[in-house]
């Protein structure tokens, strides 16, 4: 769960971030106290206490003092916002560099990942999100 | 700027001709986990026996607490020092050793002591000297844990300790630290099971500091770089190599440093694999001879395998 | 500092006394198996042998124990001397006491002499305390500083001191033969009493406690 690959404060932020996206965490639910995730992960308190301060002072978590920390009111859609920024250099460009190596061209790619959202239930279709996204997709292999 | 709680200046230590401390300087700061890093007989247990007064310094300054350690009862009471293989009357029991600590440490807690020895499994009743080695460990590292002693050091302090044991002892560490914040020293070989729990990494070497950083500094200061021999030689030109090793055309480089977004990206397009450093291979490194060692180990091959990234892991 | 000092006094000498304790039973119990004999027994020497022991065990185990737990060397050579001063001192009156007995149920009913041997038991009872007393401190200093200068410098520091100390005693015995100064030294000899040896001692227990402090103060575990 914890690698070498960067500071772990980073991971244990970028792990709330996940949850909060995924829901897993919802907003205004009480995030684990740092003691909790040292524990867990095995960790420095300190370690952890950075992570979630990052968080705290990127307005995600806010403190409420004596109790704990509470993902914020609006934090899903930042951290989304934030995502999709980066979507294109983190998951496109690979993606497309791939099926270039691969001789798999633009539009047989975008079939591709018409089938993949297909499979992926409707609902992900009609989102007019994912629409972007595959358009952008096309983009980026040709 | 805080006020550190150790003070080394320009410590120095001979053994005869052999120069176990060879002008070490450091701080320690209150409240910080250190890992104290290195090969056998770099000076590790040296360096702790002099900051603990139970060793002396050939030459230079000791601070601990603002005042030298030496016959310092208002310091020594504050520091705890547990050695690999430290020593008990021989006719003691586990519970003499643990009441005789509880005369000496203001901060000792009996019941957190009990409650380890039942978890640790140690017969309290038998005595020290027939006791195996794990337990003799056993002993140490919870006279270390319960007696809270604002400075704690941990010399290699699991010999004989299985697995479960180890973890048993970092876990208790680690939450009786979150509830009783206090500066540890971790001396250790097993480095990759303690890395994640220091905050600020010491490594020593033939009596010298080779490295003193903040242990979140060092994760993501090197990393290995591994594929065709002149892909991997052209894209680390101009960068340091820590280690290098090889079969055939096929090549690994452990370089210092971080790879920026477009950096790795262009090592990607090469058909480079990039693969973090645990700290553990990082002090490897560091204290072999930068490039010179040719010897095809497969360190690089487990770190790839360590290296799995999960998403959304809290409970 | 007072309130760590209390703890030394109080502390150490406590936890010592526990662990000694046993050892201590076992060497009383062995006192009667040979001093049943029904004439002289130096079975009453053993307990001061052991002070010998007691005194080199302490700085080999427990010293390294007590640096384990933060104390420091002064305190650790003022708790366990003091202890063992009053442990001497017990010892001492319970060797008189038994002496009195001895001589009162005619050597244990066996005629045994292992306690009153008539040099001491015919002196005031003060005089034989402080004989026993410092005999005891001879002996358990004398373990102890030995045990020091071996932890402080190792095997070659303790095979110099032997090998100096007999070096003295031989050079000392050759320097008397040499003079022809025998008959004094014979005379000298009978002459003391337990309390002017007892002195004698005395100033040597001094010299070894000084000599076991200053070595101690530089000692590693």
């Amino acid at each position: 769960m914890i690698d070498d690959s960067k500071p772990i404060f980073l991971q244990i932020a970028e792990m709330i971030e996940n949850d909060i996206v995924d829901g897993v965490l919802a907003e205004e639910d009480q995030v684990p106290s740092t003691n909790e995730f040292a524990a867990f992960h095995r960790i420095n308190p300190a370690t952890a206490a950075k992570g979630v301060n990052r968080l705290v002072d990127d307005g995600i978590l806010y403190k409420k003092r004596g109790i704990g920390m509470f993902v914020a009111t609006g934090a899903r859609a930042v951290l989304v916002g934030r995502r999709r920024e980066d979507f294109y250099e983190q998951f496109v460009q690979p993606l497309a560099r791939e099926a270039r190596k691969l001789g798999i061209d633009g539009g047989q790619l975008a079939a591709m990942l018409a089938r993949e959202t297909a499979a992926a239930g409707e609902n992900a279709l009609q989102n007019p999100d994912m629409a972007a996204m595959a358009a952008t997709l096309k983009e980026g292999a040709s | 700027m805080i006020t550190p709680i150790v003070q080394v200046d320009k410590l120095t230590r001979h053994y005869r001709d052999v120069r176990a401390l060879d002008g070490v300087s450091l701080t320690l700061e209150p409240d910080k986990i250190y890992g104290l890093l290195g090969r056998n007989g770099a000076g590790k247990t040296t360096l702790m026996s002099i900051l603990t007064a139970q060793g002396f310094a050939s030459s230079g300054d000791v601070r601990v607490f603002g005042e030298h350690p030496w016959e310092n009862e208002k310091v020594l009471s504050r520091i705890c020092f547990i050695r690999e293989s430290q020593k008990y009357p021989d006719d003691f029991k586990p519970i003499h050793a643990f009441k005789a600590a509880a005369l000496f440490f203001r901060n000792w807690d009996q019941d957190m002591a009990m409650q380890l020895a039942e978890d640790f499994q140690l017969p309290m009743k038998r005595r020290i000297k027939k006791l195996s080695r794990g337990q003799l460990s056993a002993v140490g590292v919870i006279i270390g844990l319960a007696s809270r002693a604002e400075l704690t050091f941990f010399d290699e302090p699991y010999l004989g300790l299985d697995a479960v044991a180890r973890q048993l002892f970092y876990d208790r560490l680690l939450a009786d630290y979150a509830e009783f914040p206090r500066t540890i020293v971790l001396s250790s070989h097993l480095i990759d099971e303690v890395a994640n729990m220091l905050e600020h990494v010491i490594i020593i070497d033939k009596g010298k500091i080779l490295l003193d950083e903040d242990a979140e500094a060092i994760r993501g200061t090197a990393f290995t770089l591994a594929g065709t021999r002149a892909r991997v030689e052209g894209f680390a030109a101009g960068r340091t190599v820590l280690h290098r090793e090889g079969i055939g055309s096929l090549v690994s480089l452990t370089l210092e440093g971080a790879l920026s977004p477009g950096e790795r990206r262009e090592a990607q397009e090469l058909g480079l694999e990039v693969v973090p450093v645990s700290l553990q291979q990082f002090v490897i490194r560091k204290t072999l001879d930068a490039g010179a060692d040719l010897s095809g180990d497969a360190d690089g091959a487990g770190a790839a395998a360590e290296t799995s990234t999960r998403m959304g892991a809290t409970r | 500092m007072q309130l760590i000092n209390k703890w030394t006094f109080l502390g150490l000498p406590a936890v010592i006394l526990v662990s000694s304790f046993g050892l201590t039973l076992a060497i009383w119990s062995m006192i009667p198996d040979t001093g049943t004999g029904p004439m002289y027994s130096g079975a009453g020497q053993a307990v001061m042998w052991y002070f010998f022991a007691l005194g080199l065990q302490a700085m080999s185990l427990t010293f390294p124990f007590s640096q384990g737990l933060s104390v420091s060397r002064r305190n650790f050579f003022l708790g366990t001397v003091g202890l063992f001063a009053v442990v001497a001192a017990g010892v001492a009156v319970l060797y008189v006491v038994l002496g009195y007995l001895e001589t009162a149920t005619d050597g244990w009913g066996l005629g045994g002499q292992m306690f009153a041997l008539a040099w001491i038991a015919e002196r005031p009872w003060l005089v034989q305390v402080f004989f026993y007393f410092v005999l005891m401190m001879f002996l358990f200093l004398l373990g102890f500083w030995f045990a020091t200068v071996y932890k402080r410098w190792a095997a070659t520091g303790a095979v110099v001191m032997s090998l100096s100390l007999s070096v003295l005693l031989i050079g000392a015995g050759a320097l008397i033969t040499l003079k022809d100064w025998w008959p004094a030294v014979g005379a000298w000899m009978v002459s003391l009493t337990p309390l002017s040896l007892g002195a004698v001692v005395l100033v040597l227990v001094l010299l070894l406690g000084s000599g076991a402090y200053l070595t101690l103060r530089r000692a590693t575990p």
